[in-house]
Formats: C-alpha cells, sequence, structure tokens
C-alpha cells in the first residue's frame, strides 16, 4: 500500500494553478486544489479538477505515431525524431528555413518556450515562432 | 495535542502496529500538504506538523480504504474532521476498529476561538455583492431577515455566478456517492453555463441535509464566493429542528437514510 501527494501545476492552460496529485497504488487517485498556492489559493475550475481523468484514459497517446502510407503506426521516440529531423532537413533544402514554423503554447513552462524558440531560430533557422495565447 | 507529543505518539502507533499508515501534513517545497506516513520510514515522522491548511483526510482515507479495506489508518483530526469521520462511519464508508485520529486545535468558529487552521472568517465582500448578493459573514437568520422576493434575487445572483466546476462535490468529505445527482441529465440540463438555478444548488443543498458537517471546505473551493455555507447551515438547521438530528455529533443514522426495508423518517416529537 503506497500512497503518495504530488504538488504539480494544471497543464490545461497558461494560468498555472497549483494542484495535488493523490496518488495510490501509483495510480492518480483523484486532484486537489493546493490550499496556499499564491495563483489559485485553493480553488480550480472543473479542467482542473478532472487532470487526473487524462493522465488515467485508455485513449491516451502514450508512445509516438508515424504516419506510414496515410495510416499511424507505432513506434519508438528515437525512430520518430530520426524521422522527423529527415524531413526538416529536406523541407529546409527544398523551400528554404521560412518554410517552417514554430508553434509554441501557453500551457508549457517559459523555460519550454524559450528552447522551442531557441529551436526554431539556431537549428531551423527561421523567425516563425508563434503562441497560442497571442490570439 | 502538542505538535511534539504528537510526533511520539504517531511513532509509537506505527511503532506497534496500533495503524499501518498516519495522515498528517508535511512541509514539501514550502508548502504545508497532506502526507502518509509509514512504518518503512519511520524517521519522517519527525517532519509532521499540524499544519495551517486544511485538507480532507478523511476522504483520502475513504479512497485508501477501498483500494485497501483491511488497511489501518491514523490520521490527524480537527473538529471539523472529526464530525466528518462520524458521518462516514455512520454511512459504512469506513470501519471505525480501522480508524485512529490524533486530535489537535481546530478552526476558529462560533463555537470554538483559538484555532490555526486555514479556515478564518470569510472576507468583508465588495461593494456590489454587499448591494445584490449575499454576504458570506450573514447568519442563515440575518438572511432571511430579507424580504422573500429580494432574498430570491439575492440568492440568485450568487447561484449565476456559478462556473459549475463541481469544487464543492470533489472537495467535500462526506460526498461518496458513485452516482451524482449534479451529474444527472434529468435533473439538470447539462452544456449550459451557469448551470440551471437555482436547482443545481438545491439538489446539492437538499443533500446535504443530514451529511453536511459544516467544515467550510466548499466554501473555501469555490471560485466565485457563493456562500455555500449559510445555505448548508439553513438545511441542517431545518434537520436539527424537525428531526431532532445534530449531523456529525448524533451517532445514528441520519433521518433521511431511507435505504433498506424500512422508512427512518420520524419527526422529532413536539
Amino acid at each position: 500500500m503506497q500512497c503518495k501527494f504530488v504538488p504539480s501545476v494544471c497543464s490545461y492552460c497558461g494560468t498555472g494553478c497549483g494542484v495535488l496529485f493523490e496518488v495510490i497504488d501509483g495510480k492518480i487517485r483523484s486532484t486537489l486544489p493546493m490550499k496556499t498556492h499564491p495563483v489559485n489559493e485553493g480553488k480550480l475550475c472543473i479542467k482542473g479538477w478532472n487532470l487526473h481523468e487524462h493522465v488515467n484514459s485508455f485513449l491516451r497517446l502514450k508512445q509516438p505515431l508515424v504516419k506510414t502510407f496515410g495510416r499511424f503506426i507505432r513506434s519508438d521516440w528515437e525512430e520518430a525524431i530520426q524521422i522527423t529531423a529527415e524531413r526538416f532537413r529536406e523541407i529546409i533544402e527544398k523551400y528554404g528555413p521560412d518554410a517552417i514554423g514554430v508553434l509554441v503554447s501557453a500551457k508549457i513552462t517559459n523555460e519550454e518556450n524559450y528552447l522551442a524558440q531557441k529551436f526554431a531560430r539556431a537549428v531551423i533557422g527561421t523567425n516563425n515562432v508563434d503562441h497560442c495565447a497571442r490570439l | 495535542m502538542k505538535t511534539k507529543a504528537m510526533i511520539a505518539e504517531v511513532k509509537r502507533w506505527l511503532e506497534n502496529c496500533t495503524v499501518d499508515i498516519f495522515l498528517g501534513y508535511k512541509m514539501v517545497l514550502n508548502h504545508p500538504l497532506p502526507h502518509c506516513f509509514g512504518k518503512e520510514n519511520i524517521e519522517e515522522v519527525d517532519d509532521l506538523i499540524i499544519g495551517p491548511a486544511r485538507y480532507s483526510l478523511e476522504k483520502i482515507a475513504t479512497h485508501i480504504a477501498a483500494a485497501k479495506p483491511d488497511i489501518k489508518i491514523g490520521m490527524m483530526a480537527r473538529d471539523c474532521n472529526q464530525r466528518a469521520l462520524n458521518v462516514l462511519l455512520i454511512w459504512n464508508q469506513l470501519q471505525p476498529e480501522h480508524v485512529q485520529t490524533v486530535n489537535v486545535n481546530c478552526c476558529p468558529s462560533s463555537l470554538k476561538k483559538h484555532g490555526d487552521c486555514s479556515y478564518l472568517e470569510p472576507q468583508p465582500p465588495g461593494a456590489y455583492k454587499q448591494r445584490v448578493g449575499v454576504d458570506n459573514r450573514l447568519s442563515s437568520q440575518e438572511v432571511e431577515r430579507f424580504s422573500p422576493p429580494e432574498r430570491l434575487s439575492r440568492w440568485m445572483y450568487e447561484f449565476q455566478k456559478c462556473i459549475k466546476c463541481y469544487g464543492c462535490r470533489n472537495i467535500c468529505p462526506v460526498c461518496f456517492c458513485k452516482e451524482c445527482s449534479l451529474e444527472h441529465k434529468e435533473l439538470i440540463g447539462t452544456g449550459t453555463l451557469p448551470p440551471e438555478a437555482p436547482i443545481f444548488h438545491l439538489i446539492r443543498a437538499i443533500h446535504m441535509a443530514g451529511r453536511c458537517i459544516d467544515c467550510g471546505l466548499c466554501e473555501d473551493a469555490c471560485p466565485v464566493d457563493i456562500p455555500l455555507r449559510s445555505l448548508y447551515r439553513k438545511v441542517n438547521e431545518i434537520v436539527a429542528t424537525v428531526f431532532d438530528y445534530e449531523t456529525g455529533s448524533s451517532p445514528d443514522q441520519s433521518p433521511l437514510n431511507i435505504l433498506g426495508e424500512t422508512v427512518t423518517l420520524e419527526p422529532k416529537p413536539i
């Protein structure tokens, strides 16, 4: 019997509410608002309250899929990243780096957003970086 | 019980197998969070704190008991936890021989002045809410001084702010039903915000009769500050006057429990 409480940040939107996962025997049993978190002060919206449902959902994608001849085929990360990198290289060689755009997200951390724009500018070589919260 | 004495007591309980696990609080990343202490890491019990924040430890205990029915659970209990535990025991959500509590100070209320928990008196509301809504600090007698049409419009103002997060139900230590009426399509229409008012809130209020132990966690979790506590206090005032049943302290089954062969609904003798 193992029962843990794991503090985290809600991944549904950019607000950054503090949540607490109640984990019983390795499975998230429920999500609670963190009472002392400065952002949400013990409150959550319906999405935050149900965070554990998408973690536990049987529909959840747990490994990369590669579209081959119009169908999604299960793959591993190494292969998926390799294929993506090769396709990026082909596109850049044929149409130039501005043929690629990078969309980042309000749901990920500042550091992840920073890395994504760095990837766009330094690796791909484009300024086409945009963000869902700019709408 | 003071923290030091409590730490010693919990260590003793874990060592001599009075309990298998103990639910208390611990500082994690500068936040007082609930924590499950076990025999394997007994030195961890030194970090046990009473904690300024309040979570529903008894609800967590029901989740643990559902996963492992024979486990002996110890928990730290303020007055509200104790009342909730009484209700959960009455409704067979926990086995009395499997739960042990260490009692600690409770939050300030009209019953007890001294306390150190997170639920202080509600904040004074803004000018607009004072004019058109229901002040969270009012007692049900004070709310009843408004004329019926005014009272209705004030409550409707509060209910229409609802974002249907179900936080009041999710955080409630005594909400354990497998199927919840609040999600019943034939009772309350789905897919609209605010939810159908006042039916959404009144269904919950009625279900709180003989269940609500006035811990205030629902109001604390409400993102739009609906004075839920006043609403449920009123419902339980009726249960107390009509059936002579004090929810949380009466040892018997609630008079509104009509499961089984016999109806136990008996009004208080006049």
